[in-house]
């Protein structure tokens, strides 16, 4: 696991309430849709912002990379490609804690 | 070992599963403590039951409805003006309770006849109220009132008035979790989507979790009103009943207190397709985040940055006078669940205060998740804590200054330690800007005050008292 990933994964742990929403498919959709969102934004790129869901994505995403951008220099000198790796394992770092190894019993309850 | 057994837990050795101890580089994934189940029998528990939950927390908080309690009159009184939520309506959820009294005679023959007297009463005598919240209690559900069908015959004979039934007795759950649960999704089932709202702004939000505790909600309202953003519903601080019903409306769920309203913003996404933001409102640095976010989605994110910019102006030199005066205080939060993630970054970021030990009477799993990630190392963990546990605690950590409810406060006075009233506050509001120098002011004059202090010198003792008192003798 890249250690640059891991900063961020303790940035995420200790600043982002989406990552811990009731259920786990509720905390899948964040972290998949947030960090893709987080992804296009680092990489320069518009991302969609065309449905309600997408625009809450957005606005999660947003303040998220505003805070790596201010401190986590070296992310400003990663290319395309890098951000994409880090930023994958990141997704695989807060689906490991917040969903398959959570000790978390509510999270499979199938109503809220 | 990270899960602790306390000394005074050594014969109730089940409570090690509920007291965390975070050592460096765990995770909760590694450690959690369990929350949410049967408080052990033979520990003295602090929790509140379920109709407390629906009642004292969220119904009772809305500014413009009967709250009669089919119960025992003890359980209204209970849970009347014990926390504190103001109105911009005189106060209505402060100064008046209701309840339909019920003796033994009524448990031995049914209290439906005296509910349905007590609502019409209720309606006779406040003309001007035309909506109820309806509870049930422990005794009236034992014996079987059938609450809904009352409350449907007064509809039907009161076509003007609405009635909410929440069938919640005290002894449905294991905390009054169990009646923030019963009465969001009761209120999704029953009432949203009942009322249309008239819409003002192409940026309207519902504001879920906030409870307008001393103020909070209308103090957040002045952020939302500069912003252009109108609220439909605020899920329940300084609320009508019937903004409620329109909660369908909205265009964003923005959730404070995820524990007591979660649910229904996450029913409010599956049933209407509203999206859900959660946000911190208690801290400088959350509440611009939260600001930032809702901005955010909207696409009005210079209005926010400008807001921000002037509450810092206005409140951020004050803080920052309090910051200097308690860094390195060490404080304990013993509060219901939420409060403990959102306030521990929160002080210590914006206050430079430490948290060295939290306790959550009603908080779940994920209220742990969330508290242990953001939380330090060689801070305890604590679901569902008894009293035997909050003195050894105090003795291994030592705190400065605890953020609790009163009934515990008045054990932690006798100790000399200075507490402010974590649930209902000492002087609000505490959300937002003015209100975490409000929150920070109380801690300083709780941290400074020398009474506690002299409060624990026995005067009998000293050199001039002996001289005294030989004299005397």
């Amino acid at each position: 696991m890249d250690a640059r990933a891991e900063e961020l994964f303790d940035y995420v742990q200790e600043r982002c309430l989406w990552q811990f929403h009731s259920r786990s498919w509720d905390r899948q959709e964040n972290i998949e849709g947030i960090i893709t969102k987080g992804i296009e934004l680092l990489q320069g790129k518009t991302p969609a912002a065309d449905t309600p869901k997408d625009r809450c994505f957005l606005a999660d995403a947003r303040i998220m990379v505003a805070d790596f951008r201010s401190g986590f220099p070296w992310i400003k000198d990663a290319d395309a490609a890098e951000i994409q790796q880090v930023m994958e394992q990141l997704a695989q770092l807060l689906v490991d804690v917040t969903v398959t190894h959570s000790k978390n019993r509510e999270l499979s309850h199938h109503l809220y | 070992m990270p899960m602790i057994l306390l000394d005074c837990d050594k014969d109730i050795p089940e409570r090690q599963r509920h007291i965390y101890l975070k050592a460096p580089g765990e995770s909760t994934k590694d450690f959690l403590p369990i929350a949410n189940v049967a408080t052990i029998p033979g520990t003295l528990s602090e929790r509140g039951c379920a109709f407390c939950g629906a009642k004292l927390v969220i119904g009772g908080v809305v500014k413009d409805a009967i709250q009669m309690i089919h119960g025992p009159v003890g359980c209204a009184y209970d849970t009347w003006h014990t926390k504190r939520y103001p109105s911009d309506n005189g106060h209505v959820p402060l100064k008046y309770v209701w309840s339909t009294d019920m003796k033994e005679s009524h448990i031995v023959f049914g209290g439906e006849k005296r509910l349905e007297q007590s609502i019409n009463e209720a309606f006779d005598a406040m003309p001007h109220m035309k909506r109820m919240f309806l509870y049930t209690t422990c005794p009236t559900a034992l014996i079987g009132d059938d609450v809904k069908a009352v409350s449907k015959k007064v509809m039907q004979e009161r076509p003007d008035v609405d009635i909410f039934t929440v069938e919640c007795p005290g002894f449905s759950g294991v905390s009054q979790s169990k009646g923030h649960h019963v009465l969001n999704i009761g209120w999704v089932d029953q009432k949203v989507g009942s009322v249309e709202p008239e819409i003002k702004s192409p940026y309207t939000i519902n504001f879920i979790g906030d409870y307008n505790i001393q103020g909070d909600t209308q103090l957040l309202q002045t952020y939302w009103d500069r912003l252009g953003i109108q609220v439909i519903a605020h899920f329940t601080g300084n609320a009508n009943y019937d903004e409620l019903r329109s909660m369908h409306r909205a265009k964003l769920s923005v959730v404070n207190c995820a524990r007591s309203a979660g649910y229904i913003a996450n029913e409010l996404k599956k049933r209407y397709g509203i999206p859900r933001l959660d946000i911190d409102t208690w801290g400088f640095n959350y509440m611009a985040e939260g600001i930032r976010k809702v901005c955010a989605f909207f696409g009005i994110e210079e209005r926010g940055e400008a807001l921000i910019a002037e509450e810092y102006a206005k409140w951020k030199p004050k803080l920052d006078w309090y910051k200097e005066r308690l860094k390195g205080k060490k404080m304990a939060i013993w509060t219901g669940g939420p409060r403990l993630w959102h306030w521990t970054k929160s002080v210590e970021d914006d206050m430079g205060i430490e948290v060295v030990a939290m306790s959550s009477k009603f908080g779940h799993e994920e209220d742990f998740e969330k508290v242990v990630a953001r939380g330090r190392e060689g801070t305890y963990y604590i679901d569902d804590a008894n009293e035997l546990e909050f003195f050894e605690i105090l003795e291994n950590i030592k705190p400065d200054i605890i953020f609790t409810g009163p009934r515990v406060g008045e054990l932690v006075k006798k100790l000399h330690i200075p507490y402010i009233n974590g649930h209902a506050y000492h002087n609000g509001p505490y959300m937002g800007f003015q209100g975490f120098v409000n929150m920070a002011r109380d801690i300083y004059n709780a941290t400074h005050s020398p009474l506690l202090g002299l409060a624990a010198t026995d005067i009998r003792r000293t050199a001039k008292a002996k001289l005294a008192l030989k004299e005397v003798a």
